[in-house]
């Protein structure tokens, strides 16, 4: 029964996603996991770690480690321009982390009919961030939805040694 | 009902209360006639059973119903404490430390009867009554015979029972009283007896005196009402009463009241001649009362339930009440948190108002000097609230060592000072294994056997001993053993065996650094596995556990004569002075507490000793660490620059961190650089400057 009212619930279940951009491809971020939108600011680099984490910022007191997402999916290295956002998302377990964005564009509503979800068999390292891909008919574009638990919920800080 | 949500109070206070038993074994056993002692460990068995029975844990009360029924022998002195007998009462306490662990962790008290015990226990109830006592051995309970022995109470008895006529009468009362009199009032004495098995004595009171007081007025009361109040009485209490209503009255108004035993209400002959004949007035009445037992002795369990506990814990406290309040440390983490913030905003303060272009004037100056002495005696009154003795935590070794000097038939002296040094209450929280081990090992590996003390020319009684005190800004924690001392060689050729060096490693390698080498992981040295330590899972756990601290722990020992582990604990972990530096245009921080001093060091005067730069600070060889290579950036001095050299000392080891420039000393708050980053081996935290920018600490334990 359970299950069934689950069911029904997704169905109808329309979920908010923060549309952001990183080169030309756009990303969706569900936006029950941000926490809040940043302007780039001096980030304090880290020595000794996996490249794709850029540093450490303050966040009203609270030190956040921030990520590269482009480093991290081997996508080019980031360049720092007026639109560059840092999006401080709260994991499910507690903490936070700050991603690097080119440019923030939007927040838009998806049902989840239009989401068409993608398989882990994909051999690309960038679709095992991502749980589906969302069809906005609006604009007629296709928009990755990252799967924040696998893109940020591992710990692989430290460099390999 | 539901007596979950008092769980927390029931663990923590029947800890308290083991721990008071704990002790008092312990004194009992060198003093078995101490009768401060009997009574002190009667009160705590007989507070336990009233818990444990509140709370439902039924095997738990059976336990302690016994331990008290002993004890109340004892202090009747029917039965004599001896060696054997204080065995199995630390035997009981270990019985009810399961039952509170598996408490703690199930909230079940588990199956185990633990009937030998009980039994054990009985036997001693027994061995007296064979010996030809009058009171049967399972009645301990001297305040509740039956009602036919009642009948038989003589008339000393019961004068001895209505302790009222005891009362001393003063001036004012005397008038009063005749006043009282002359009014054709009448005047009582009462002494009322409580349930022994009543655990909310204070309540009790209250409604016999309020029951009471719908009669007449209350004149005086043995002990007075605010003692009684605070439950400063044991089973009895006594009271003088003008009313106009008769004994009967006043007897049926304080038996009406659950709970109470017994009344005993005579009529009151003021004035020094009449105690005499007040005592025999009220032997009837006595007798006649003493038949009605605990009329309403069902319905205890519940109405007890809410606030029995505190009401038992009260009873065995000591007489002097401390003025403390209980606090959940989470709320004290959060008053640390804010005063973090707080001293993080002074800072931006701070560095605001030496900012270029900001007019600031003398007073302005003055307020900002104010507000950071503010703040620093807040920090330091938060972190005193923070601060708990480690008391808490060792006070449970002597009985461990005695435990351990009965397994391992070694005669061994635990001494331990300074127990009231205090340490942060989450460091306190995890010392204690790491101490316990250290003290296992010293007792099991470090003690020879006694004839091979005596051999030596040793007292074959082996000393281990607890030192802590306070140097600067650590806390130093001593332990170790007047024993045998940690034999270099036999590491040596452990080592070698093991593959954890090599041979030719060892011979240049010098004694402090192989005995250093117990604290690798797996590496055990004794001869034997044995039930107390020797798993090899000893001395690498304790290292781990301390620099997880941020403390550090190192050994002295002397083959032969013993061996020290000495550990050295921050005092704090939240807010530290520390140095800024500049290395290659970053910030980072330095803690002052490791920093030995600064030098300016010429180009010339670095040396190179197998490659490795090296300088001479006034005779001492000191290596240097070029910090700009460590952090993996560009210096920015130019390579025939002086180089700034901060001298960092871990333990009596130094070394020199090559920095470009010094910022000056700044109070830090120490912040976690959360678990996503992998805590960098160099990095041990975060913390916020004055302008916002985030500036990590570096840890020199680990570039030494």
């Amino acid at each position: 029964m359970e299950e069934l009212m689950d069911l029904q619930q997704e169905e109808f279940e329309q979920v908010q996603y923060i549309v952001i951009r990183f080169g030309e491809e756009v990303f969706g971020i569900d936006i029950k996991y941000v926490d809040n939108i940043v302007r780039m600011q001096r980030i304090t680099r880290v020595p000794n770690v996996a490249p794709h984490i850029k540093g450490v910022l303050n966040l009203r007191g609270e030190v956040i480690p921030v990520i590269s997402l482009r480093v991290k999916m081997g996508l080019e290295k980031d360049e720092v321009t007026k639109t560059t956002r840092i999006i401080i998302i709260k994991l499910e377990s507690g903490d936070c982390v700050g991603v690097l964005v080119d440019e923030v564009l939007e927040v838009i509503m998806l049902d989840s009919n239009q989401i068409e979800k993608v398989g882990y068999n994909s051999k690309e390292t960038v679709a095992s961030f991502l749980f589906g891909v969302g069809k906005d008919a609006e604009r007629d574009r296709l928009i990755s939805l990252l799967d924040i638990n696998a893109a940020f919920g591992d710990k692989e800080g430290l460099a390999p040694q | 009902m539901d007596v979950t949500q008092y769980l927390e109070i029931f663990l923590d206070e029947t800890k308290e209360h083991l721990q008071t038993l704990s002790d008092q074994f312990m004194i009992l056993e060198q003093d078995p006639e101490n009768m401060d002692t009997i009574n002190e460990i009667f009160r705590s068995a007989h507070t336990l059973k009233g818990m444990a029975g509140t709370m439902g844990y039924k095997r738990m009360q059976n336990l302690t119903h016994d331990m008290e029924n002993v004890f109340s022998e004892v202090r009747n002195n029917t039965i004599k404490v001896d060696g054997p007998m204080v065995d199995l009462l630390f035997q009981c306490l270990d019985a009810l430390e399961e039952y509170t662990d598996n408490i703690a962790n199930s909230s079940d008290e588990g199956d185990n009867d633990n009937e030998h015990l009980i039994k054990a226990l009985n036997d001693y109830l027994e061995k007296k009554t064979a010996g030809g006592e009058a009171a049967p051995a399972s009645e301990p309970a001297k305040e509740e015979p039956a009602p036919a022995a009642a009948e038989e109470a003589s008339a000393e008895d019961v004068s001895d029972k209505a302790k009222w006529d005891q009362i001393k009468i003063g001036e004012s009362e005397t008038s009063v009283l005749s006043e009282a009199v002359s009014q054709g009032k009448k005047v009582y004495g009462v002494t009322v007896y409580v349930q022994e098995s009543c655990i909310l004595k204070a309540a009790r009171a209250f409604l016999v005196f309020k029951a009471v007081e719908d009669l007449g007025e209350i004149i005086l009361s043995e002990p007075s009402a605010q003692d009684i109040e605070d439950e400063k009485f044991e089973f009895d209490f006594s009271m003088i009463v003008i009313t106009d209503a008769d004994e009967e009255a006043v007897k049926k108004a304080v038996m009406s009241v659950s709970e109470i035993e017994a009344a005993y209400v005579g009529a009151m002959e003021f004035g020094q001649e009449a105690k005499a004949e007040a005592s025999s007035d009220t032997k009837e009445e006595t007798a006649v009362q003493k038949a009605h037992p605990s009329p309403a002795a069902p319905d205890h369990g519940a109405k007890n339930g809410a606030a029995g506990k505190p009401a038992a814990a009260q009873k065995a406290g000591k007489p002097i009440v401390n003025r403390t309040v209980r606090v959940d440390i989470e709320k004290l983490d959060v008053l640390m948190n804010l005063v973090s913030e707080l001293i993080i905003a002074k800072n931006s303060l701070v560095s605001a108002s030496t900012q270029e272009g900001l007019e600031t004037n003398g007073s302005f100056n003055e307020q900002i000097e104010y507000l950071e002495s503010v703040t620093t005696n807040l920090h330091e009154s938060v972190m005193k609230v923070r601060m708990v003795p480690i008391e808490n935590v060792v006070q449970k070794f002597p009985k461990m060592i005695r435990d351990l000097s009965k397994q391992l038939n070694k005669k061994i002296s635990l001494q331990m000072s300074g127990e009231e040094t205090e340490l942060d209450r989450t460091v306190v929280d995890e010392i204690g294994d790491p101490l316990m081990h250290l003290l296992r090992n010293s007792a099991d590996h470090g003690l020879e056997t006694p004839d091979v003390r005596l051999e030596r020319g040793k007292p074959e009684e082996g000393t281990v001993f607890l030192n802590a005190y306070q140097d600067g800004n650590t806390v130093v924690i001593e332990v170790g053993d007047d024993g045998n001392g940690i034999d270099v060689d036999a590491v040596r050729r452990k080592a070698i065996e093991r593959g954890t060096i090599t041979a030719e490693q060892a011979e240049n390698m010098e004694d402090k650094d192989i005995v250093n080498l117990l604290f690798l992981p797996s590496f055990s040295t004794a001869k034997q596995v044995t039930d107390i330590s020797g798993r090899g899972v000893g001395l690498d756990v304790v290292k781990s556990k301390i620099e997880s601290l941020s403390g550090e722990v190192d050994v002295k020992t002397k083959l032969g004569e013993g061996s020290t582990f000495t550990i050295r604990l921050p005092l704090t972990l939240a807010i530290i002075q520390a140095l800024m530096v500049e290395i290659g245009g970053e910030k980072y921080a330095v803690s002052l507490g490791s920093i030995q001093t600064i030098e300016d060091v010429a180009k010339s005067e670095v040396k190179l000793v197998e490659n490795k730069e090296v300088m001479n600070l006034r005779g001492t060889v000191v290596p240097l660490v070029r910090m700009n290579k460590v952090l993996d950036i560009e210096s920015t001095k130019g390579p025939d620059d002086n180089l700034l050299v901060i001298i960092v000392k871990k333990g009596d080891k130094l070394a020199g961190l090559v920095v470009d420039e010094l910022m000056g000393q700044q109070e830090i708050v120490i912040k976690s650089l959360g678990k996503y980053i992998n805590k960098s081996k160099i990095i041990s935290g975060a913390t916020i400057l004055g302008d916002g920018e985030v500036a990590l600490i570096l840890d020199t334990n680990a570039l030494i």
